[in-house]
C-alpha cells in the first residue's frame, strides 16, 4: 500500500456519506476463487452497492465511482453507472474526457477505459483532438491493440470528417519509419489506403496502387526479412486482383544469396536488397514459388516445388510440414498432370 | 521412500505459497514492470533454432500445475482485485486445468463436498430478469441470497462471456443442468445481439466484438437451439472482421489477431452448416492457414500477430484455429512442447513466456494446446508419461468427454 492510500479516509469515515447504509456483498458458503479484498475496496464497493440500489445520481456518485475505478479499473458496472450519472447530471463531458486521459495512460490494456472513451466521443462528437492523444498512447506502447482499435473505430465512425483523415497517411508513414517491423502500423496503412473508402486526392487508384507498391518494395529492400511488409505487398495485389507475377523481377534478387559485387543502382520499380541484407529471404522464395504455381505450366510448377523444398529442408525448417503440404497440394492439382 | 517424496512435495507446496505471497506484494507495483522485450522477426533467429530431432523435453510439472490451479480456486490475494468482474472465467480455467490433467473426474482426487460447493457457487451466479437469464461474473454487485425472488436490475445482469464459461464449468463438474433456464438463456442472447450482428457483453451495455459473438455461438451449440441469434447477420459481422493478412481482427477494421481468429473460425464451424456452402472459400482457407502457420516462431511457440514474440496462449488460439481447419498435421509438435515447457514456472503454473509469472489463463490454454498437439516422438525423454493428454474438442475448448457432456445435458435432448 502506498502512503497515498493510507492517508485516504474510508467512505465509512466520511460525514458526507453518513446517511448511506453500506451493503455488503452476498457470498455463498464455499465460493470459487474468492478475492481477499483490501479494506479500501470492500468499503468502496459496499457504498457503491448501496448507491446503485437507491438509484442515486449525484456529484458524490462521481467521486465514489472514480475511487472504485482506481481500485479496480475492470469494474465495468462502476464505469456504466458513472457514465449514466454524468448524463443525468448534465455534467461536463469535456472534463470527464480530461480525467479519462490520465486513466487511459494508466490502464492502456483495460477494455473498460477505452469503451468509456468511445461513449464520450460518440456523445461529444469531437474526434480531432483524439489523434494527438492517441499518438501519446502509442509513444508509450506502439503496438497496443486497444489503442489501434480505437483509432480505427474513430476514423471509421467519423468517416466523412476530412480534417480528421487528412494527416493519416503521413502519420502512418512516420510510424512505419520509426519501426519498420510494427505490423499494427502496416495494418493501419492498409485500413487507411484500401480498407475504409476513398479519400479526396486518392481517387486515381492506379496511381495509389503504384505508390503503395513502390513504398512497400523500398521498405523490403531496406529490411528484406520483414513479414509485415511482405504481407502488405500481398494485400495490395490480392485486394486489387493483380497477379503476383507483376513482381517477378523485383522478387528474384531476394531469393538468392547476396551478390557482393552488385553496384548501387537507383531503381524505384525494382529496388535491390540493401548491402549486408540476410539473404536468401524466406518470404521472397515463397513469393516466387507462388508466382510459379500460378503460371499453370508443368515446368513452372516443378520450379515452385523446388523452391518449397528448399524452404522445407533449409531456409524455414520450423514450417517443414507446411511446405511439404504445399508440394503435395500442388502436385495433386490438374496443372501437374 | 514414500515419506521422503511426501516431504519433498510439502516443501514445494510451502515454497509455492511463499512465492504467491511475494508475487502478490510485487504485483502491486503494476502489471507492466518489465520493459517489453525487443521484438525481432521470428525468422531472424532461424539459424539459432534447435534441430527438431535434438529436442529433449523436460518433464511437464503436472503436480505443480494442479497445485497452482487449486490454490487459485481456494483464494486470491487482493492484488488480483481486477479479476472481481470476471471470476467465473477464472473458475472455468482452473477447474479446466484439473480436467485436462485428469484429476477432476477420477473419483478420488477431489472430495465430493468441494465439487458440490463449486457447483452451488456456479448456480448462484445464474440470474433472471427482463432480458432473460444467464450468469454473472461473480456476486460483486449482489446483496441478496440466490433464490430470493428478486429480478436483476440494469446493474447486475448476466454477462455473455461469463455465461459461456459457467456452462462449461458446470459441464466440467458433470452437473445435470436441471436448474438451467433454457428459454431465459435464448431470450438473453436475443437481448445481446446488435444491429450489426455482433453481441454486447451485457444486454444494456458493454463492448461488442468477436469474443462475445463466439460465446453466443458456443451457447447456442450447447443448447442445440439457434433461435436466440440471427446467424446470417452474425456471420456477416465475422466476415467484416477479416483482414488482408488472412486472420480476423477483434472488430471491423482491426489488425489480425490469434485469439479473435480462433473465435471467428470456431463460430463459423459451430454454426449449423448451410447446404452447399463451406464456411470459407478455398482461397480464404489457404490464406488463413498461411497466416496461422507463419505465427509459429522458430522457438516453437506461436505469436498472436505478425512480427510479435511468441506467447503460450497463442499456442492454443492459433493451434486450435488450425485444428478447426483440419490442418493440425502442419505443426511441429515437439518444438511447440519445447516452447511451452520453458514457460513453466518453477513452483507450478505456466506463464506467457519464459521468466514471466504464471496465471490460470496461460496455464489452461498451454495444456489445452498440448492436448491438441501432444509431442511426438517421445524417445529419450525423462518422463514421457507427463506428456500424455486427453483429446480436446477445439470448437468448445474442452476435452471431448466434457464437450459431449455439455452438448447432451445443456441441450436437454
Ligand atoms: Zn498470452
Amino acid at each position: 500500500m502506498s502512503t497515498e492510500d493510507q492517508d485516504k479516509p474510508l467512505f465509512s469515515e466520511l460525514p458526507e456519506w453518513a446517511d448511506v447504509v453500506p451493503i455488503p456483498q452476498y457470498e455463498t458458503d464455499a465460493p470459487i476463487a474468492p478475492i481477499l479484498y483490501s479494506v479500501e475496496y470492500k468499503d468502496a464497493t459496499d457504498y457503491f452497492r448501496a448507491i446503485v440500489k437507491a438509484g442515486e445520481r449525484s456529484a458524490r456518485v462521481l467521486q465514489l465511482t472514480q475511487e472504485l475505478i482506481r481500485l479496480n479499473p475492470a469494474h465495468y458496472t462502476a464505469w456504466q453507472y458513472r457514465y449514466e450519472t454524468l448524463l443525468s447530471l448534465s455534467s461536463s463531458l469535456e472534463a470527464e474526457l480530461k480525467l479519462t486521459n490520465s486513466l487511459t495512460f494508466k490502464y492502456l490494456k483495460t477494455y473498460q477505459v477505452w469503451h468509456h472513451r468511445r461513449l464520450l466521443i460518440t456523445h461529444l462528437r469531437t474526434p480531432l483532438p483524439e489523434l494527438p492523444f492517441l499518438n501519446r498512447c502509442l509513444a508509450l506502447d506502439a503496438k497496443n491493440y486497444h489503442t489501434w482499435s480505437y483509432r480505427q473505430w474513430l476514423l471509421s465512425h467519423f468517416i466523412d470528417d476530412e480534417d480528421l483523415w487528412k494527416g493519416e497517411i503521413d502519420f502512418v508513414e512516420n510510424t512505419i519509419a520509426d519501426d519498420v517491423r510494427n505490423n499494427s502500423a502496416w495494418h493501419h496503412r492498409f485500413f487507411v489506403v484500401f480498407g475504409c473508402g476513398v479519400r479526396e486526392g486518392e481517387e486515381d487508384r492506379a496511381r495509389v496502387i503504384k505508390r503503395e507498391l513502390i513504398f512497400t518494395k523500398q521498405n523490403i529492400s531496406l529490411a528484406p526479412n520483414n513479414p509485415s511488409a511482405w504481407n502488405y505487398l500481398r494485400g495490395i495485389l490480392d485486394h486489387n486482383n493483380l497477379p503476383y507475377s507483376l513482381l517477378t523481377q523485383f522478387v528474384k534478387p531476394y531469393t538468392v544469396p547476396l551478390n557482393p559485387n552488385a553496384v548501387d543502382i537507383v531503381d524505384l520499380e525494382n529496388p535491390p536488397p540493401v548491402k549486408g541484407a540476410e539473404l536468401p529471404c524466406v518470404y521472397a522464395i515463397e513469393f516466387l514459388a507462388d508466382i510459379n504455381e500460378k503460371a499453370g505450366d508443368k515446368e513452372s510448377l516443378l520450379k515452385a516445388v523446388e523452391l518449397w523444398k528448399s524452404l522445407a529442408n533449409e531456409h524455414d525448417t520450423i514450417r517443414r510440414k507446411y511446405w511439404e503440404h504445399r508440394v503435395r497440394d500442388a502436385l495433386q492439382s490438374p496443372a501437374s498432370a | 521412500m514414500a515419506l521422503i517424496s511426501r516431504i519433498k512435495r510439502l516443501v514445494v507446496e510451502i515454497l509455492s505459497i511463499l512465492h504467491d505471497f511475494f508475487w502478490a506484494r510485487f504485483a502491486k507495483l503494476g502489471p507492466q514492470r518489465l520493459p517489453p522485450p525487443q521484438e525481432s522477426s521470428p525468422r531472424d533467429v532461424t539459424a539459432r533454432h534447435k534441430k527438431m530431432e535434438e529436442i529433449r523435453l523436460p518433464s511437464l510439472n503436472r503436480p505443480g500445475h494442479a497445485a497452482h490451479a487449486k490454490r487459485c480456486l481456494s483464494a486470491l490475494p487482493d492484488s488480483k482485485t481486477d479479476l472481481d468482474a470476471s471470476r467465473l472465467a477464472l473458475a472455468f480455467y482452473n477447474i479446466g486445468i484439473l480436467d485436462l490433467l485428469d484429476i477432476l473426474n477420477d473419483g478420488t482426487t477431489l472430495p465430493q463436498w468441494q465439487r458440490d460447493g463449486w457447483i452451488e457457487w456456479l448456480w448462484a451466479q445464474q440470474t433472471h430478469g427482463e432480458d432473460g437469464s444467464g450468469f454473472r461474473p461473480s456476486p460483486f454487485m449482489v446483496h441478496n441470497p440466490p433464490g430470493s425472488e428478486t429480478k436483476y436490475s440494469n446493474y447486475d445482469t448476466p454477462h455473455i462471456i461469463m455465461t459461456y464459461t459457467a456452462l462449461l464449468a458446470l459441464a466440467l463438474l458433470r452437473d445435470d443442468f436441471s436448474r438451467l433456464d433454457r428459454p431465459g438463456l435464448i431470450k438473453f442472447l436475443r437481448a445481446c445481439q446488435r444491429e450489426d450482428g455482433s453481441f454486447t457483453t451485457t444486454p444494456k451495455d458493454g463492448e461488442s466484438d468477436l469474443r462475445t459473438l463466439y460465446c453466443a455461438f458456443a451457447i447456442s451449440a450447447m443448447l442445440d437451439d439457434w433461435s436466440g441469434i440471427d446467424v446470417g447477420h452474425a456471420k456477416a459481422f465475422i466476415a467484416s472482421c477479416r483482414t488482408y493478412e488472412g486472420g480476423y481482427g477483434q472488430e471491423p477494421f482491426c489488425e489480425a489477431l490469434g485469439g479473435t481468429t480462433y473465435t471467428a473460425l470456431a463460430s463459423l464451424y459451430l454454426a449449423p452448416p448451410s447446404p452447399g456452402s463451406d464456411p470459407l472459400t478455398t482461397a480464404e482457407k489457404n490464406q488463413t492457414v498461411r497466416w496461422l502457420v507463419n505465427n509459429q516462431a522458430s522457438s516453437g511457440g506461436f505469436a498472436g500477430r505478425t512480427g510479435k514474440s511468441a506467447d503460450s496462449c497463442y499456442c492454443f488460439w492459433c493451434g486450435a484455429a488450425l485444428k478447426i481447419l483440419d490442418m493440425s498435421h502442419l505443426i511441429e509438435t515437439k518444438a511447440l512442447a519445447s516452447f511451452l515447457s520453458e514457460c513453466q514456472f518453477k513452483f507450478g503454473g505456466i506463464a506467457k513466456c519464459q521468466d514471466e509469472h504464471p496465471d490460470p489463463y496461460h496455464t489452461y490454454l498451454s495444456i489445452a494446446a498440448l492436448c491438441m498437439y501432444p509431442p511426438s516422438p517421445l524417445w529419450e525423454e525423462e518422463k514421457p508419461e507427463s506428456w500424455k493428454f486427453p483429446v480436446l474438442d477445439p470448437l468448445l475448448n474442452a476435452r471431448v468427454e466434457t464437450a459431449e457432456w455439455a452438448r447432451r445435458y445443456i441441450s436437454g435432448k
